[in-house]
């Protein structure tokens, strides 16, 4: 039973950064209708910069540079937005050409070594099972992000033109509301989140140059898994596949384990509708 | 001549092949290119089948070549099938897995389906990986025979461009149907295609299965080809190169995908290699999704179209009538 | 109208590929087919550096005067760019060996291409199957690194030497990590060391604990990591202190690599790592002849990489010297390299190979490091 609940905890620590990264795609979505594939590349761009400048100036310089890898996303779809796209899938491939052009960038500069950081070696015990301090402080910062954009987009006015901003782009600019500007600043708050998951698994398990499409799959996984509007259904998206793989680790073997995450996915997508319709509405 | 005009693309696609085949198969680097080049237009082919006429957005392409493939090397080299007949294996199968799956798919909008597609194909890898005994595992399937008379890298690629040429025919088939036209007002209407009294998942589940086919018919060309199928030949990376070419040569169009996968892969040739090849790549994608949003071929016809006089526009055939729309 | 606009762009588009090649003469030319991107460039760019440092020492001259031209290309660590890659080099810059591919996947791709095509392949990849003898490409194929036999028996020898009897295996899923698994299991028990439990994550896991827990529970006295790739190796070692495996660990040459080394904290020293040579941290007389090599090219060493590339290279222009006066092709290139035994080279051990030995290259060259202040000190 502690085995069980051992699997469980490390699971529900781990699935942590996975909803640090789900909450910006959540956002972008609900903003732009669309998911940036470049997530992952601002988290390696900000662990690349955090892992080799010491200090607090490291991770602010850190977290600048992954704002700024999402500002050139930004202008991206600026443009494209300019040259009468709309399509969000269009979108989305630019994205994933960002995010490979920045992999092949930190591969260039950094070489194929990894990014790795040693956090304070603390370790508590939770009900005998031995919890880095680290782990702790990962769910602690996601909550509070997820908890933090859950009350702007709902609660506060810059959130309802977030939203309608994504509904009808053209009623909501006719009701003065800055369309492109909320969805540029939307993908550079994006950049911020990402660059933070990068410095928080920089300081977990570390990470290297290949690192960026599974860590966005795995974002995006976490994100539509219970319904990409909302940014508190990522925390428990994040957490859930974090413990499915954490149980699928323990108990089964390399094949079944490798398996347990996409067959989550399909399980759920398939089944449930409130992810399926929270994603662009549907067929017409 | 009617012929030609009822189906031009094939002409097309025959025409070229004429043309450049004898020129390129003169030295081993192009015929290899020729060869490769086939293989992987029939991949975009089929990711346009799928996304450009049935609007699945499908990140499993490689996922179902690589079941074609192993099929095909499994068959031929563990049960000693002769070489054409692992054709039939390698596309059911992708076929029948594709339309198991893809009661799933048609219910969900594109982001949706292109992470079940991701997921399906990577379930299919990991399946094929694990089942070490008859799939060599990791280390993959080396020695898979040649396909009978064809045995020289030229005489692949008149096949792989013969085989193009086959699913292009297939695929202007497709469209100027009747069935064709129902999968192009299920794309931009449900009701109106129910209405009209067809089953929209049925549709959509045997577009799926078909473009799941045609890649498993790449993978088969592809294993006989290279002799040696992994899990690593055929994977994720290349569903989404085929979903690349698809878009970036119009996946709307029959011959878009064609024209992506000859400048894709041109620019991953002519690009400077090593670390910072990604750099470019990722830089001239989003260069040309800026400039060619509906693909290259969709910049071609709006070209034209600025350029025609209105007269034209009564005398559409059925194959720009399906390049006509924008995707939901 | 329409139709010829389109006819044009595909017609120009495909007649692009057939660019016919040219022939030229002068000095020997060797291709390089090295992963250079992909999760196999750490290995790759260290080995191209490395070559590409002796090259620029040597003045692209052999030992016996002979003048040589290395053309580079990348395999991108995939299977089909280096078939595609081994073809160019072959018939466009019509080279009489290759040095690569890089991975034991791109060696079984391209056999047949050399064989086709007559050149011999010199790869820098532990992968069994390359040298096969039920490969039909068998003749063409030749090792430059010890086999992952070899390095599987040497540190599990160290494992039971340390009167471990029951080990636990982290791996990676890739062909790298599973090979590692089915040998440590094959060899294991014949050495008295029982396998009690195997946990294993793909490349780009953000989290490890769950594997370090299952190992943990298994009761293993000892941990074996079979891992290449640093991030997850030093990812493991963290997981496991956190749950508390704190057992001895051992992990395969995957991981003698500087970025492992640098990220493994204090508390790690003593963790043994088996190596091939050990270049940057305790190098013989000469792979420090190799390493101030790379030190004027303005590269540091990383691993073993430089040194399994530069053994490719050395075997190549071995084979080229052994061939004074005469004519050199392929062929007796392939059929030189069968004879070539003790070359001139920069790594340890002896090399031999032999019609019925392409391997050549065994135990000798390995050593057992241990981590000492971010340090790989040779053991033995």
């Amino acid at each position: 039973m502690l085995t069980f609940a051992e699997y469980l905890l490390r699971g529900t620590l781990a699935g942590a950064v996975y909803a640090l990264l789900a909450a910006p795609m959540s956002m972008l979505f609900a903003t732009v209708r669309t998911i940036d594939f470049a997530i992952g590349g601002y988290a390696l761009a900000a662990a690349a910069v955090a892992a080799s400048i010491d200090g607090p100036q490291g991770l602010v310089l850190a977290l600048a540079t992954a704002a700024a890898c999402a500002g050139l996303m930004a202008l991206i779809f600026v443009a494209l937005k300019r040259f009468g796209c709309d399509d969000g899938i269009v979108y989305a491939l630019a994205s994933f050409g960002l995010a490979t052009a920045i992999a092949s960038v930190v591969l260039w500069s950094w070489g194929a070594k990894s990014f790795v950081r040693d956090s304070n070696a603390v370790f508590w015990s939770i009900g005998g099972i031995r919890v880095a301090q680290q782990g702790l402080f990962n769910l602690g910062v996601a909550t509070a992000v997820v908890v933090a954009l859950h009350l702007v987009l709902q609660h506060t006015s810059l959130g309802r033109m977030m939203r309608a901003s994504a509904v009808n782009a053209v009623g909501a600019s006719l009701a003065a509301v800055p369309v492109q500007a909320i969805q540029t600043g939307v993908y550079i708050v994006g950049g911020l989140l990402g660059g933070l998951a990068g410095l928080l698994v920089l300081y977990s398990a570390g990470l290297d140059f290949s690192a960026p499409l599974g860590l966005t799959l795995s974002g995006f996984g976490a994100a539509i898994l219970f319904g990409i509007g909302s940014p508190v259904r990522c925390l428990f998206g994040g957490i859930a596949m974090g413990i499915a793989q954490a149980m699928a680790s323990g108990y089964f073997s390399e094949a079944v384990s490798a398996m347990t995450p996409f067959l989550f996915i399909m399980v759920v997508l398939s089944v449930g509708r409130s992810g399926a319709e929270a994603l662009a509405g549907g067929r017409p | 001549m009617s012929l030609v005009r009822a189906r031009p693309n094939t002409f097309l696609v025959i025409l070229c092949m004429l043309i450049a085949l004898p020129i390129a198969t003169r030295n081993p680097v192009s015929t290899d290119s020729a060869a490769l080049l086939g293989i992987y237009s029939l991949l975009a082919l089929s990711v346009g089948l799928s996304y450009g006429q049935a609007g699945v957005l499908t990140m499993s392409q490689g996922a179902f070549a690589s079941l074609g493939g192993y099929a095909a090397a499994i068959a031929t080299t563990k049960f000693g099938v002769p070489p054409f007949l692992d054709l039939l294996p390698a596309v059911a199968l992708p076929a029948l897995v594709a339309y198991a799956v893809a009661r799933l798919v048609t219910r969900l909008p594109p982001l949706a389906t292109a992470l079940l597609t991701l997921s399906i194909g990577s379930v299919i890898a990991i399946a094929i990986r694990s089942a070490e005994g008859i799939t060599g595992g990791y280390m993959g399937l080396a020695g898979i025979p040649g396909l009978g008379p064809i045995r020289t890298p030229p005489a692949y690629a008149w096949l792989a461009w013969a085989m193009v040429a086959f699913t292009v025919l297939l695929y202007e088939n497709l469209v100027c149907s009747a069935y064709g036209r129902a999968l192009n007002v299920l794309r931009h209407d449900h009701a109106r295609a129910t209405a009209d009294g067809v089953d929209p998942p049925s549709l959509i589940s045997a577009a799926f299965a078909i473009s799941a086919a045609i890649a498993g018919a790449a993978g088969w060309l592809y294993a006989h080809y290279i002799s040696f199928i992994s899990p690593e030949s055929l994977d994720t990376h290349l569903s989404i190169t085929a979903l690349l070419m698809a878009v970036i040569g119009g996946a709307e169009f029959v011959l878009g995908p064609i024209l992506g996968a000859l400048v894709l892969d041109s620019l991953t040739r002519l690009l400077p290699a090593a670390e910072l090849q990604g750099f470019y790549y990722g830089a001239v994608l989003i260069a040309i999704l800026l400039l060619a949003r509906r693909g290259l071929l969709g910049l071609v016809q709006a070209a034209f179209a600025r350029l025609r006089t209105t007269g034209d526009a009564a005398t559409e055939t059925a194959v720009t009538l399906s390049a006509e729309g924008s995707r939901p | 109208m329409r139709g010829w606009t389109r006819d044009f762009f595909v017609a120009l588009a495909a007649i692009s590929l057939a660019t016919p090649a040219l022939a030229e003469d002068g000095p020997v030319r060797i291709g390089a087919v090295l992963s250079l991107s992909g999760p196999a460039a750490v290995f790759g760019i260290p080995e191209r550096d490395a070559i590409q440092a002796v090259v620029a020492h040597f003045d692209s001259t052999t030992k016996a005067g002979r003048k040589f031209e290395i053309s580079y290309y990348d395999d991108k660590s995939n299977p089909t760019d280096a078939v595609r890659a081994v073809t160019q080099v072959a018939s466009a810059d019509k080279v009489v060996a290759i040095i690569g591919p890089s991975t034991g996947s791109g060696i079984l791709a391209a056999g047949p291409v050399a064989q086709r095509l007559t050149i011999p392949l010199i790869g820098p990849a532990g992968t069994l199957a390359i040298t096969d003898p039920k490969n039909e490409f068998y003749p063409w194929i030749f090792r430059a690194a010890p086999s992952d036999a070899s390095d599987v028996g040497a540190i599990l020898q160290d494992i039971a030497k340390n009167k471990v009897t029951k080990l636990g295996i982290f791996y990676q899923e890739d062909a790298y990590g599973k090979t590692g698994v089915d040998l440590a299991r094959e060899v294991g028990p014949k050495l008295g060391v029982e396998i009690v439990e195997t946990a294993s994550s793909p490349y780009t896991a953000t989290d490890l604990t769950a594997q370090a827990t299952k190992l943990r529970n298994a009761g293993a006295q000892a941990v074996f990591l079979q891992v290449s790739i640093a991030a997850l190796g030093s990812s493991f070692v963290k997981a496991a202190r956190q749950v508390g495996l704190d057992v001895p660990t051992y992990a395969n040459a995957g991981l003698a690599q500087r970025s492992f080394a640098e990220n493994v904290g204090p508390e790690l020293n003593g963790l043994r790592v088996l190596s091939i040579g050990n270049l940057p941290y305790d190098p013989t007389p000469g792979e420090a002849e190799l390493a101030k090599m790379l030190e004027a090219a303005g590269k540091k060493p990383q691993g073993w990489g430089e040194l399994t590339g530069v053994n490719a290279l050395m075997a190549a222009l071995g084979a080229i010297d052994a061939q004074k006066g005469k004519e050199i092709t392929g062929q007796s290139m392939r059929d030189t390299l069968e004879t070539l035994c003790d070359f001139e080279k920069y790594s340890r051990g002896k090399v031999c190979y032999s019609a019925k030995d392409h391997d050549g290259w065994h135990e000798d060259s390995l050593v057992v490091t241990e981590v000492h202040d971010k340090q790989l000190r040779t053991i033995k």
